[in-house]
C-alpha cells in the first residue's frame, strides 16, 4: 500500500532525516489518506504561540518548545515546494504539488478540516532572515490555496519556523531541511 | 467571488466551446496547474518572475503580456481556467444534486466523506445526475 508506505516514511522522516516526498510520488489519494488520520485527543494548537516560540529562539531551535513539540502528534505530511531564490514566488515545477494539496483539501473526507502550513529552511544564510522568509513563503502557499485554488481561508493557517526545526539535525545545511509541513488541525468549528 | 468574475468572460467562451466536446471532462487542480507549468513555465519565468500563484497574479501577468506569451500557453491558460471552474461547480453542486440519492440509498450515514463512500458503492445511481456530479467533482 502506497499510502502506508508514505505514512511510515513520514513517521521515520522526522527521526531518520529522510527528505520530503517528491512531487511525482504523491497522489491526491495519498494526501487524503495521510491527512485524515485524526486522533480524537489531538492537542489544540495556538498559531500565535508557535510564532512567539520561533521568534524567541532564533538560532537555538524549537524542537523542544512546548507548542512546537505538540505538532508531532498531529496527522501531517511533508512536501517539497521550490521557490525562486530569496523570493516568495513558487517555481512552476512545484505548481503540481500545490495543486495536489488543493485537490486533497477539496475532498469530502477533508473538506471540514483546518490545516496548518509550516515553512522550513535549511541553515544556509542568516537565521533571522530564514525565519522571516519561511513565514512569507508559508503565507504565499496559504494565499495561493485560498485564492487560486478556492480553499476557504478560515481552514488554513500559515507559520514559518526558519531553520529552527531541521529534519536532518546533523546536517542543518542539507537541502532536505527545506520543506513544507501540512498538518491537520482538526474540524472547523 | 472576485476570481470567478475576473475570468467569467473567458470561461463563458470556453465553456461554450467545450460543451461541444464533452461536458463531463473536468481535470484536477494538480493536472490543471501541471499543464500550466508545462506550457507556460518558460513564459512565467521570463515575464512573471517574482510573482506568485495566489490572487491570480500569474494569470493576470500572462494575460497582460499576451503579445509576448506563446500561443500554446495562452490556449492552455484558457482551457485550464475553464476546466477548474467546471470542477469547482461540480464540487459545490454535489450536495444538492446527490441529496435525494443520499436520503434514499444512504439513510443514516453521517459525514460527507461517508456519504460519498456510500454513494460510490450504490450501483443504482449509476446513470443519474448525482453520479455525473461525482465524476465531474473528481471524487472517484
Amino acid at each position: 500500500m502506497l499510502a502506508h508506505r508514505l505514512r511510515a516514511g513520514l513517521a521515520l522522516g522526522l527521526l531518520l532525516a529522510a527528505g520530503p516526498v517528491a512531487a511525482q510520488q504523491l497522489t491526491d489519494r495519498q494526501l487524503v489518506t495521510s491527512l485524515s488520520q485524526v486522533s480524537s485527543e489531538a492537542p489544540a494548537i495556538d498559531i500565535a504561540l508557535l510564532m512567539e516560540e520561533a521568534n524567541a529562539n532564533v538560532g537555538k531551535g524549537v524542537a523542544n518548545q512546548p507548542n512546537w513539540s505538540q505538532l508531532t502528534h498531529l496527522a501531517q505530511l511533508l512536501v517539497e515546494i521550490d521557490f525562486e531564490n530569496d523570493s516568495v514566488a513558487i517555481e512552476p515545477q512545484s505548481y503540481r504539488t500545490v495543486g495536489l494539496i488543493a485537490d486533497a483539501l477539496h475532498h469530502p473526507n477533508l473538506m471540514f478540516y483546518k490545516f496548518l502550513v509550516v515553512g522550513h529552511t535549511s541553515s544556509t544564510g542568516d537565521a533571522r532572515h530564514n525565519l522571516k522568509l519561511s513565514q512569507e513563503r508559508a503565507d504565499a502557499i496559504r494565499e495561493a490555496l485560498t485564492t487560486t485554488f478556492a480553499v476557504s481561508p478560515d481552514r488554513l493557517y500559515a507559520v514559518g519556523v526558519g531553520q529552527e526545526m531541521p529534519v536532518d539535525a546533523a546536517n542543518p545545511k542539507a537541502a532536505s531541511n527545506r520543506r513544507v509541513q501540512l498538518i491537520n488541525l482538526g474540524m472547523v468549528k | 467571488m472576485k476570481r470567478l468574475r475576473l475570468m467569467s468572460g473567458a470561461v463563458a467562451i470556453v465553456t461554450l466551446f467545450m460543451a461541444g466536446i464533452s461536458s463531463a471532462d473536468t481535470i484536477s487542480y494538480a493536472d490543471a496547474v501541471s499543464a500550466l507549468a508545462k506550457d507556460c513555465g518558460k513564459d512565467i519565468k521570463k515575464l512573471c518572475s517574482g510573482l506568485n500563484l495566489g490572487n491570480n497574479r500569474i494569470q493576470d501577468c500572462l494575460q497582460k503580456n499576451e503579445a509576448k506569451v506563446s500561443p500554446t500557453c495562452t490556449s492552455t491558460l484558457t482551457s485550464v481556467t475553464a476546466s477548474i471552474s467546471q470542477r469547482q461547480a461540480a464540487q459545490t453542486g454535489f450536495f444538492k444534486l446527490c441529496e435525494h440519492d443520499a436520503a434514499e440509498f444512504c439513510k443514516g450515514v453521517k459525514g460527507e466523506g461517508n456519504i460519498l463512500a456510500c454513494l460510490l458503492k450504490t450501483k443504482r445511481i449509476d446513470n443519474g445526475k448525482c453520479n455525473q456530479a461525482i465524476t465531474d467533482a473528481g471524487w472517484r
